[in-house]
């Protein structure tokens, strides 16, 4: 028997309250674990993410704001349009090694089961050059060439959801034309998974957008020649030119006011399960006045019995942060897509990433969180006189 | 021959909002090495505040107070805290043992404060004087009033102490239960323990070698049995 057992022995006399603030602390602690896992996972995908587009500018139609070249990277739809001689402006100047046009189109469709309706999202692209861009795609049955009609590529992750196959035959656009499925992209792990892509002049055909495109993505021959490329796509009037950088800096600079607001909620859960553990504490303190009495007049000093009750709060408070990780490492999944969908922009892949440094973080901060709640409550039950506390005051 | 005890002039004064009680006034009192001492007295009469003085749990107002030859008066608590752990075994009428606990769990209690070093034999020893050695691994609740009690003198007895002070021991007990406690605290001063119990059973009480008589925070009485 040491202080310790002895400490887990008290606390087990009022199971259930136990239990309770265990419980408050491990939410807390949980979702203070997976924040800062995703912070840190955050930061790393999106620049994998973003090397991953195999652009350095993109030309987008003017008035379109950052956020909206965010958006294009996960296929958000601007009803603005560049035109072909506006690729073909920008193919031409000096340093642009590759210039690829894409025109996006986004639909809803319904699903037949649950009748949920969800976004789908078409890219247009000339194949050759998105090859370029993209060297790493490779393709369960075949790609298709620029010219072809009715083919169209599907990422992996939509084949997979929609149990899509090579052959396979959709009806598309408005009048419902047949197209037909030729090659299922290998998995990329970014957003490529889940478009579908036609050629660029048959997604203008099939959605009445004949010559228009919605963004130019650019390849610069010398990437310290970014600035000045940039500078003369500007020329053109109807381009606006985005940098990756600057989309970076962007998503950075939204993901980071998202995330304070996300640390300020947490800082609050922490402080109301903090107040909960000493109120918990001074309750149980209370309650116990008399055995404190008893055990000083056994030869407990005011520091051991100070020393029982810190033990009882960190003993709390450790196994709530053990719990507390334990949950986050297990429903890491439900916090991502719940964290993701506080976030402004997320990259594909997965956000949390764990390290032993994290998870010892965790622990020494949920055994400060007792430390700090259990010194009042043991301040308070060191200083109880012995005799007052045995007999609640005198005869 | 000095006492193991010795009182001098001993008063205690407790405040209650403006009110001033005087617990003890002046008492005299002195208790040899080895003696059974009972204190008998009504309510109120300050019985509680003498033996929490006697176990350092208090310290006096004024008076001098000696308890095997150091000065209890003006000390610090911590180093009340080692006389108290070196000197004295404390038995409540409560019981006061820690439900969690088995019955050896909570004779060994006061070893984790004093830091000694925890022999199961020194343990099983005590179990045996208590006559609780088959109960060793029985927790409170499967415990009788008396078995429980017990405990509690078992506990009081683990560090070896000079002096055990007692507070009413056979106070939620039967008769029968009473007479054994009795029965038992006769057998530890038989082996040399010094005893100093307050009780309400008059009965009990004058079994003891010496009896005092405690009104209104003065001693009134003392009766030797011949």
């Amino acid at each position: 028997m040491n202080f310790f057992t002895l400490a887990a022995k008290n606390l087990l006399r009022r199971r259930g309250r136990t239990m309770l603030t265990v419980l408050g602390v491990a939410i807390a602690v949980s979702v203070l674990f997976s924040l800062l896992a995703i912070n840190s996972g955050y930061e790393k995908e999106l620049n994998k993410e973003v090397n991953s587009l195999g652009v350095h500018i993109l030309a987008v139609p003017k008035g379109c704001p950052y956020e909206a070249a965010s958006l294009i990277m996960h296929g958000g739809v601007i009803p603005k349009y560049l035109s072909d001689s506006d690729y073909r402006n920008v193919s031409t100047i000096a340093g642009v090694e590759l210039a690829a046009p894409m025109l996006l189109h986004q639909f809803m469709k319904k699903d037949e089961k649950t009748g949920v309706s969800t976004p789908h999202i078409i890219y247009g692209i000339n194949m050759e050059e998105t090859r370029e861009l993209k060297p790493w795609w490779t393709v369960e049955g075949r790609f298709f060439s620029d010219n072809e009609t009715g083919v169209m590529l599907v990422g992996r992750g939509l084949a997979d959801k929609e149990n899509l196959s090579v052959g396979q035959v959709l009806p598309v656009g408005p009048k419902k034309e047949n197209f037909t499925i030729v090659g299922i992209l290998g998995r990329t792990g970014d957003q490529d998974d889940q478009f579908h892509f036609f050629p660029l002049k048959e997604a203008q055909r099939v959605f009445n957008k004949q010559g228009m495109i919605t963004t130019i993505a650019v390849k610069v021959e010398d990437v310290s020649r970014i600035a000045a490329v940039s500078q003369e796509m500007e020329k053109i009037p109807d381009i606006q030119v985005v940098t990756m950088t600057q989309i970076m800096g962007t998503i950075m600079n939204l993901a980071g006011s998202a995330r304070s607001l996300l640390l300020t909620v947490i800082a609050i859960a922490l402080i109301i399960s903090a107040f909960g553990i000493i109120n918990t504490l001074l309750m149980s303190v209370n309650e116990r006045t008399r055995e404190f009495g008893m055990m000083k007049a056994i030869g407990a000093s005011g520091l051991d019995i100070g020393k029982m009750v810190l033990a009882e709060t960190v003993f709390i408070t450790l196994s709530g942060g053990i719990l507390g990780t334990v949950a986050a490492v297990v429903g890491s999944s439900i916090i991502e897509s719940f964290v993701k969908g506080m976030l402004p922009y997320s990259p594909g892949g997965s956000l949390i990433a764990y390290s032993p440094e994290l998870v010892g973080f965790a622990l020494a901060f949920s055994v400060l969180l007792g430390l700090v709640c259990g010194i009042y409550p043991a301040v308070k039950s060191s200083r109880l006189s012995p005799m007052e506390a045995i007999r609640g005051g005198f005869e | 021959m000095s006492g193991i005890i010795e009182a001098r002039g001993l008063c205690k004064v407790y405040r209650r909002g403006r009110e001033e009680i005087q617990a003890l006034k002046n008492v005299d009192f002195c208790v040899k090495a080895g003696e059974f001492v009972s204190i008998i007295g009504p309510s109120g009469s300050g019985k509680t505040a003498l033996l929490n003085m006697l176990g350092c749990l208090d310290t006096p107002s004024s008076g001098s107070l000696k308890l095997n030859g150091i000065e209890i008066a003006g000390q610090k608590e911590r180093d009340l805290v080692k006389i108290r752990r070196e000197n004295i075994g404390f038995v409540f009428q409560q019981f006061y043992l820690m439900p969690t606990l088995t019955a050896r769990e909570n004779i060994e209690l006061p070893l984790l404060f004093s830091k000694k070093k925890r022999s199961a034999k020194r343990i099983d020893e005590v179990l045996q004087m208590v006559g609780l050695a088959d109960r060793g691994d029985h927790l409170p609740g499967q415990l009788s009033g008396g078995e429980m009690q017990r405990v509690a003198i078992g506990r009081a007895l683990i560090n070896d102490p000079k002096i055990v002070l007692a507070d009413e021991p056979t106070g939620n007990l039967d008769s029968v239960t009473s007479e054994m406690i009795f029965g038992l605290f006769s057998e530890l001063n038989r082996r040399g323990l010094t005893l100093v119990v307050v009780t309400h059973n008059l009965d009990l009480a004058s079994r003891a070698e010496k009896m005092y008589t405690l009104r209104d925070g003065r001693i009134v009485g003392c009766e030797e049995r011949a």
